[in-house]
Order: structure tokens, then C-alpha cells, then sequence
């Protein structure tokens, strides 16, 4: 429980933004907190979450996974083409194990190269998203049986069977980021890479894992969004990668690495749908949320700056327990 | 016998040019000389005067970006995300200007003083220690949510022929963008190589610490650079704007991706400390010509994209490796 703990200074501003955008919606809008809405929100969620905690597994590795949007891409023309054949759960396996087989392999090449994640995922960033336009010969790819979408996105009362699986995966995750050895080392190599790799700590294992969960997760996300819509286009997902980094940074994923939580990232999900939500209801064109997830994300990364710098902190804490007069004092015995 | 000679002898400075350090050089030259070889076995219109002229041109706006963003990477801040927003939107507001009848110097001083603030602004939050890639996506987003709010996500036009000069002009039969390019290329090279601040900033991407410690200001370079990325990104929108008359948000889609592919494929180290401006507009003339010689081969988009990401790969982990291979011996 140590990782819930570091995070604790923060987790309270967390939880008041979260409760305020919450509160400031549903008191501007009546639809906002009504079954329906906040069914549209969880669906919202599942979207949105599972690639936020793909992006936020690599951060709190101390990398960054730059791909998830095409490698989601490529896993939703895939699943579109083969569920009719597979059906739905199978198709979902394939998709997700080839997610994980892409991402692990990515993991081994930036350990073995010992390359910049940061460049070799904008590399197969570009070489997957072609791959998406290849194998979808570049047009939108359509299913044939559309009751299976139904099946994604059919209602059980705040929940879809889509959510459902992302509560689940984000579950499994904590779990294993908390509690197992495997999950105790991407925090490890996050942290201070040198400290660990001095500590005894395998580098090669938690750098595969935490992209290979990047991998499952985004193929996840474009797996269950194209069968839920029906289709998949090459070009699809684009501009996931922005929401994605702005939840998991919003939740409390530190960029240096190290720090960070699912339950964090978990509620920085939640808080960024609840201001699309609202401002969608509003009737805002999707340019204003591009606009306000830029805007957050900008708080976001500022908050984090000034929470990071431990000298403008101690001073802060010093300003506190003394007093303008003590700190004076501290200034004059120094000199 | 110079006393740079004696020390060369005696092993205590490396020779200027060694195999070794020539390693990366080398390697760039030789992708371009491998793809024009290829070119002119595999497709005889590749090598014509005409092709060449047109790789060029295109080469030229991406270039441009691409050179001005390297003190960026040389910096050690890796790159910037919100090149192409930066763009559009110095298109979008150079457009706008000129349609509201002002004269050409105002509509480019103020495009240029915008830019210049968005790039120190950006330079800034990452002096103060925030990671380049997220806070140019941030401020990318806003720009792009900014400008479509403030077009109503149209194309913004100039309605008047005032400044077709800038963008559509030949001088001496060459495009203004080519002229730009080659003159923005020489000018980043000789200040990163041959002046005091190009070396200043060169030590702050290899140690910044050590940079810090010696007296230099790493923040300071570290806002100078986002800046000079800011405005070379603008004036590739000015250009853009200016040669069709008009400013679109969606007009520099996938420039971003392009100039850091050039930067990588010009084989600056990505974590700072080395590069070259030179090398980066040999990388953009690459991409260009491979972009190029694929289209006239017929290549469809997907497998065009997906190569250009494999040259990115490639071009890195040969890079990396060359590198660690140098620092061992």
C-alpha cells in the first residue's frame, strides 16, 4: 500500500477538483446526474480509461508509450475483421494477446537497444498506424453482424458489459501493481533506475511488462470501441493519446516516473469525462474539448511543477510552522 | 610541427576526424546516397532535374521546421509536439491580417510576435522542469481548440494579392521556400558549430548540470530554443498562407511527425548533446525524396506511412548503436 501512500499529498486536491467538476455539472445541467448520463459517462470511462492506464503504466515506469493510439487502431481493424467469423469473446482474446505480444516486444527492443521509449514508440507510432491503413485498405472496415455490438454496448443500469471490463482490467491491475514482485519493479525502475539496477532489480522485466500491459490495454480499447461502434477506420484514434496522458496526469501520475496510482489514474479518467460530459451537454462542438483537455492538462502539468520543486515546498512548510519571522531568523543565523 | 598536432600525436586530444567520429555523418550521407541509387535503378523519372526540383520544394517547408526545432533535441529537450498547430495557426492569423486590409510588415510582425511568445512560453514551463513532449501537446491542443473556436473551424482567406510574393515568387527561378530553407540551414549551422551560444547550447543537452554548474543558464537556452522553433514553425505558416491565399487548421497535419523524423534520420542523439542543423535538412531532403520516389512507384498511403516509421526506427537504433559502440572505445 506504500504507492497509495506516496501519493497522498496530492490526493486530496484530487479528490476535491473531481467533486467540484462534479458538483458544478450536475448543479448547471439536471440531465447531468441521471441514469442515462452517467451510463454515458461510465461507457465514456471505459473508453477513455483503458488508455489512460496504458499511458500511465509506461509514465510510471519512468517511460512514455507514444503508440497507443495507432497500436488501438490497428487492434480494432482486426477485431472488426475477424469477429465475424471468431465471435465476440475469442475475437477480444486474439486482439488483446496480440496487443500484448506487440507491446512486450517493443518493452525488449528499447531494454536491449537501450533507446529513448520516447523515440522508438513515435517510430512504430508512424509504422503502425501505416499498418493500419494496409491491412484496412484504407477504408473503414464494417461487420456484417451488428447484434454483437449490441452485446458490447447493451445497458445494465450504469454499466455496459464494456465497463464492466474496464473496472475489471483496472482491478487486475492494481492488484498486480501493488501487490506482486513484477509490479513492485516497474515502481522500482520508475522511481530511480540506477538506485534499482544497483538494488538487484532486473531491468529487462518490469520495461516488458509495463509495455506489454501498455499494448494489451490499448488493443483492449480498440478492440471493444470498433466492435461496439460497429466499424474501425484506419485513420481512428488518432488523437487518443492527448486525453489519455491528461487523465493519467490529472490522476496523480508523476512524469518523473515512480509515482502514481490506479486508483489515481482511475479517478483522473472520471474527472476528465465528467467536463467532456458537460460540456458536450452544453452542446460544445469537439473542438472546445480538445480546447479544455489542453487547458487541463496545462493546469495539470503546472500543479505537478510546483509540487515537484522541493525547495518553493520546504519553503512553503517553513512559511507555515514559523512564520515570516522565523524564516528571517533562518536567513540570519545562515549568513 | 603544431602544437595541435603534437597533442594529436601524443593521444592527449582526438584528431579531428577519425572513422569513428565521422560514423554518423557518414551514415546520413550514405541513406541519401543509397535511396538516389536505388531511385535511379528502380525508377528512371526519380533522377530527373524536374523530380529533383520538386523534392527540393517539398523538402523545403518541412526543412524548416525541421532545422529550426533541432536546437530543441540538440538541447536535450527532446522536440515539440505543437509544431503543426503552431503552424496552421500563423497561417490562420497571417490570413486573417491581411484580410483586415493591414499591410504586410504588421501582419508578419505581429504572426512573428505571437509565435515568438507561444514558443518562449513553452520554452519556459520546460525550463522550469516540465517534460517538453506533454507541455507541447498541451499547448497543441489549445491552439488547435483556440484556433477552430475562433474560425469557426473554417479557412480563413487573405482576399487580397498584397503577399502572394512571399509564398509564390521565383527569384532567380528557385521558390522563396528553398531560398528559406538553404539560408535558415547555413545561418543554424554556423551558430550551433562555429559560435559560442550554438556550443553554450550544445553543453546544456549533453550535461545539464555540468552546464549549470560552469555558469551558463540552461533555462534561458532552454526558452531560446522552444522560441526559434515557435517562429520557424510560423514562418512556414506565413509561407503556406501566403502561396494559396488562404489559412486551414487541418493544413500542417503530419508536418510535426515529418520534421522529427528528419531530425532522427539526421541522427541527433535524442537525448541531447549532439547534432547538427546540416544534418537535419539532409534528413528532411530524405524524407522528402523517399515520400517522393514512392509515390512515383505507386506505393499506397498505408505502406507509405509505415516505411517512413520503419526509416525512423532503423535510423534511431543504428544511431544508438553506433553511439554506444563510440563511447566504449
Amino acid at each position: 500500500m506504500r504507492a497509495i501512500q506516496r501519493v497522498e499529498p496530492t490526493a486530496w486536491a484530487r479528490l476535491v477538483l473531481f467533486v467540484a467538476v462534479f458538483v458544478v455539472f450536475s448543479w448547471r445541467d439536471d440531465r447531468f446526474f441521471t441514469t442515462n448520463n452517467v451510463f454515458t459517462i461510465f461507457e465514456g470511462f471505459a473508453f477513455l480509461g483503458l488508455a489512460a492506464l496504458a499511458v500511465g503504466v509506461t509514465i510510471i515506469a519512468g517511460e512514455l508509450d507514444l503508440s497507443v493510439g495507432s497500436a488501438a487502431a490497428v487492434a480494432g481493424i482486426i477485431s472488426v475483421s475477424l469477429v465475424d467469423e471468431l465471435g465476440l469473446v475469442p475475437t477480444v482474446i486474439v486482439a488483446v494477446l496480440i496487443g500484448t505480444a506487440y507491446g512486450g516486444v517493443q518493452g525488449y527492443l528499447i531494454y536491449r537497444l537501450r533507446i529513448q521509449s520516447l523515440v522508438f514508440t513515435l517510430g512504430t507510432l508512424i509504422g503502425l498506424r501505416g499498418l493500419a491503413f494496409m491491412i484496412s485498405g484504407e477504408n473503414t472496415v464494417v461487420m456484417s453482424d451488428l447484434s454483437v455490438a449490441q452485446s458490447v454496448r447493451r445497458q445494465l443500469w450504469i454499466f455496459s458489459p464494456f465497463s464492466l471490463v474496464t473496472v475489471g482490467c483496472f482491478v487486475a491491475v492494481a492488484l498486480l501493481l501493488v501487490h506482486t514482485r513484477f509490479g513492485r519493479e516497474i515502481y522500482a525502475v520508475g522511481g530511480g533506475r540506477d538506485e534499482a539496477a544497483a538494488a538487484g532489480v532486473p531491468l529487462m522485466r518490469p520495461l516488458v511488462l509495463a509495455f506489454a500491459l501498455s499494448g494489451a490495454m490499448a488493443a483492449l480499447t480498440g478492440a471493444l470501441t470498433s466492435i461496439k461502434s460497429g466499424s474501425a477506420g484506419p485513420a481512428a484514434f488518432e488523437t487518443l493519446l492527448l486525453p489519455a496522458a491528461t487523465a493519467a496526469l490529472i490522476g496523480g501520475v508523476s512524469l518523473l516516473g515512480g509515482r502514481g496510482s490506479v486508483f489515481g489514474i482511475a479517478i483522473g479518467a472520471l474527472t476528465l469525462r465528467f467536463i467532456n460530459s458537460g460540456l458536450s451537454l452544453g452542446g460544445a462542438p469537439f473542438y472546445i474539448l480538445t480546447l479544455a483537455t489542453g487547458v487541463v492538462l496545462i493546469v495539470a502539468v503546472v500543479i505537478e511543477l510546483l509540487i515537484g520543486r522541493p525547495e518553493l515546498r520546504a519553503r512553503w512548510r517553513r512559511w507555515r510552522s514559523e512564520g515570516g519571522a522565523g524564516l528571517r531568523r533562518r536567513h540570519q543565523a545562515a549568513a | 610541427m603544431t602544437s595541435a598536432e603534437v597533442l594529436t600525436e601524443t593521444g592527449a586530444v582526438r584528431p579531428d576526424w577519425s572513422w569513428r567520429r565521422a560514423s554518423v555523418p557518414l551514415a546520413v550521407v550514405g541513406a541519401v546516397v543509397g535511396l538516389a541509387v536505388v531511385g535511379w535503378f528502380t525508377t528512371p523519372e526519380f533522377v530527373t532535374y524536374r523530380n529533383m526540383q520538386s523534392i527540393v520544394r517539398s523538402a523545403a517547408l518541412i526543412g524548416i521546421i525541421a532545422v529550426t526545432m533541432t536546437g530543441i533535441t540538440i538541447a536535450g529537450s527532446f522536440f515539440s509536439l505543437s509544431v503543426s498547430q503552431t503552424a496552421a495557426m500563423a497561417a490562420i492569423g497571417f490570413a486573417a491580417f491581411m484580410s483586415w486590409g493591414w499591410p504586410v510588415w504588421a501582419a508578419l510582425l505581429v504572426t512573428f510576435a505571437i509565435a515568438a511568445a507561444s514558443g518562449a512560453a513553452q520554452g519556459g514551463a520546460v525550463a522550469l522542469g516540465g517534460n517538453p513532449i506533454v507541455v507541447t501537446l498541451a499547448v497543441g491542443a489549445v491552439l488547435f481548440g483556440a484556433g477552430a473556436w475562433l474560425t469557426d473551424n473554417k479557412t480563413v482567406r487573405t482576399g487580397t494579392d498584397a503577399s502572394d510574393w512571399i509564398g509564390a515568387s521565383r527569384p532567380l527561378g528557385i521558390p522563396t521556400q528553398t531560398w528559406a530553407f538553404v539560408a535558415i540551414t547555413v545561418v543554424a549551422a554556423t551558430i550551433l558549430a562555429r559560435t559560442r551560444f550554438g556550443r553554450e547550447l550544445t553543453l546544456v543537452g549533453a550535461n545539464r548540470l555540468a552546464a549549470a554548474a560552469s555558469g551558463l543558464r540552461p533555462g534561458k537556452i532552454t526558452v531560446y530554443v522552444f522560441t526559434v522553433s515557435s517562429l520557424g514553425a510560423a514562418l512556414a505558416g506565413v509561407f503556406t498562407a501566403s502561396q494559396f491565399g488562404q489559412g486551414r487548421l487541418d493544413q500542417f497535419d503530419g508536418a510535426d511527425i515529418d520534421s522529427i523524423a528528419a531530425i532522427l534520420v539526421g541522427g541527433a542523439a535524442i537525448q541531447g548533446g549532439e547534432g547538427s542543423a546540416s544534418r537535419t535538412a539532409v534528413g528532411a531532403v530524405f524524407i522528402a525524396g523517399l515520400q517522393n520516389l514512392m509515390v512515383l512507384r505507386g506505393f499506397s498511403y498505408g505502406v507509405r506511412i509505415l516505411l517512413v516509421g520503419a526509416a525512423i526506427l532503423v535510423s534511431v537504433s543504428a544511431f544508438t548503436l553506433l553511439r554506444a559502440r563510440r563511447r566504449l572505445t
